[in-house]
């Protein structure tokens, strides 16, 4: 399937992004990258190692300072405001902080996504039962969101930016809090919505366990550059990435 | 329909998280409402007082002596060079004790030893309806005052001043509560509004990374106002129209109120007060949106 995707134009294209946060601190720097239609990718490094940051620029929640980020073959910059809202309606994001509203139920806090896209009560009703099976969620379904552990609001973020099963994914360390067996639900929720809804999907994570065993790309990020990019297809085959800063 | 579903759906929910404010913002739209429709109520009967008595208002010229039928209309000529004149009638004595007797009826007797030429001559000048200022009548007798063999000219004048001073006042008071409904009505529904999307902040944020459109957030606060500004309105004609019952039901007996024939608003005038409490409560939520969602 990948290989496919890769014939395609790509899906996300970061043509020398650096982002400076104020006064000067780099978070990325010159980093260019393509995501393919269908594609899972794996972003690691340690922590400051400008992986959420990445994630930020690619779902427009920050501008970077300097180079071109492309969705669609669409300039992000030059999309306007209601473009922006439509992109993402489509684009699930599965934040670190989770991003949950603690005073909301646990369906209340899944459904906010599907409400916005004025998706109907039914289908609204029938995603989250089918999601929180899935997550093992089940039993928490009129729970407040503030009431749960962090391992199940971390979840209950994951369900949200699944819901409309969108063409993005992004996932900020999705198993950050979680044990092993629930870190295979999620998993395979991912994998789920990969291989069904052609979901193209970006986890950053420095959780080994869940990509030491795929085939997918992984890309090392470490202090605001890509300093390797690995296919795990063959396992351990380790190739430079070409656009790297000098 | 989704979308509507929503849209009530959203609206219900903002109203139950600052239900307390919601019901202060209601009554304070209620009262506003109430005490400016009840001047308008009062003003716009007025009107139709004056215009009323405009209709019946008479100059009663009376004279030193009568006028012979063929000197008539030569008189009556000279009146209406003045000003438009709607009909003339000219009183003799004889006629003016007939009227006389005829409006005592029956207590006609006490005019037994007075003989029917103690009353004087007298012309009657109905004015047209272009002549209905209050200036414009006051010169109108002056000059009906300086024809020749002119005793007294009488209309009322005093009362008609009153009258006219009243009204007035009550117009400065229709237009000073006027004011009050707008800045009480814009204000507070503004102030209302603010609440809500302080209160909703966080949630607005996720919806805002989630892909909510502006129009997605910013409606269910629009309809907010709206329905602030209905069922205020609506509230505050409703206790205007018991108000109004109570007043016909105790005050019928002659008096005041009989001589105004009392009456509660047109329907266009209830829809007119309805559209223009929605209009502002919808400016006042406007301001807020506005002002405070930054998204």
């Amino acid at each position: 399937m990948e290989q496919d995707a890769r014939q395609e134009s790509p899906l996300i294209e970061l043509i020398k992004v650096t982002k400076v946060y104020p006064p000067d601190i780099v978070a990325l720097e010159e980093v260019s990258l393509q995501v393919y239609k269908g594609e899972i990718l794996f972003l690691t490094g340690r922590s400051g190692a400008g992986k959420s940051t990445l994630l930020k620029l690619i779902c427009c929640l920050e501008a970077p300072t300097k180079g071109v980020i492309e969705v669609s073959g669409r300039d992000l910059a030059k999309i306007k405001p209601p473009g922006i809202q439509r992109m993402r309606q489509k684009i699930g994001v599965a934040y670190q902080d989770f991003k949950i509203l603690e005073k909301q139920t646990v369906a209340e806090n899944i459904a906010m996504a599907m409400e916005v896209t004025y998706a109907s009560k039914r289908a609204i009703r029938e995603r989250i039962a089918e999601l929180l099976v899935m997550l093992n969620l089940s039993d928490k379904h009129d729970k407040l969101a503030g009431e749960l552990s962090r391992g199940e609001q971390q979840r209950v973020a994951l369900a949200r930016a699944a819901a409309n099963r969108p063409t993005l994914l992004l996932a900020d360390e999705p198993t950050g809090n979680l044990d092993q067996a629930t870190t295979e639900l999620v998993i395979r929720l991912l994998k789920g919505l990969n291989e069904e809804s052609g979901t193209t999907i970006v986890v950053a994570t420095h959780d080994e366990s869940i990509y030491m065993e795929t085939d997918h790309r992984v890309m090392d990020l470490c202090d605001g550059r890509i300093s390797v990019h690995a296919s795990r297809s063959k396992p351990r085959q380790i190739e430079l990435f070409e656009a790297l800063p000098a | 329909m989704e979308y509507l579903a929503y849209l009530l759906r959203q609206t219900g929910r903002n109203i139950r998280q600052t239900w307390g404010t919601q019901v202060m913002t209601l009554l304070t739209v209620t009262l506003s409402v109430l005490i400016f429709s009840f001047f308008f109520l009062v003003y716009t009967n007025l009107l139709k007082a004056s215009e009323r008595f405009g209709d019946e208002l008479r100059l009663v010229v009376y004279l030193d002596k009568e006028i012979e039928p063929q000197q008539q209309p030569q008189v009556e000529k000279k009146i209406r060079s003045f000003s438009e004149v709607e009909k003339v009638t000219f009183l003799s004595r004889a006629d003016a004790f007939a009227r006389l007797q005829a409006q005592l009826g029956e207590e006609q007797d006490v005019l037994a030893d007075l003989g029917p030429d103690f009353l004087p001559p007298s012309i009657e000048v109905y004015p047209a309806k272009t002549l209905r200022g209050l200036t414009q009548i006051n010169q109108f007798s002056e000059y009906l005052q300086a024809l020749p063999g002119v005793a007294k000219v009488q209309y009322g004048r005093e009362w008609l001043e009153r009258f006219g001073s009243f009204t007035k006042l009550i117009r400065v008071i229709v237009f000073l509560s006027g004011g009050l409904l707008i800045i009480s009505m814009t204000f507070i529904v503004s102030y209302t509004i603010r609440l809500t999307v302080v209160s909703r902040h966080s949630e607005m944020e996720i919806l805002r990374l989630l892909g909510a459109t502006s129009a997605y957030l910013r409606l269910p606060l629009l309809l907010e106002g709206v329905l602030q500004g209905f069922c205020g309105s609506a509230l505050g004609l409703f206790s205007l129209f018991l108000l109004y019952r109570w007043i016909c039901d105790h005050f019928t007996a002659p008096g005041v109120l009989r001589l105004f024939e009392f009456t509660f608003f047109s329907p266009e005038a209830i829809a007119l007060i309805l559209l223009s409490s929605i209009l502002l409560c919808s400016c006042g939520s406007l301001v807020s949106i506005r002002r405070f969602m930054r998204i």
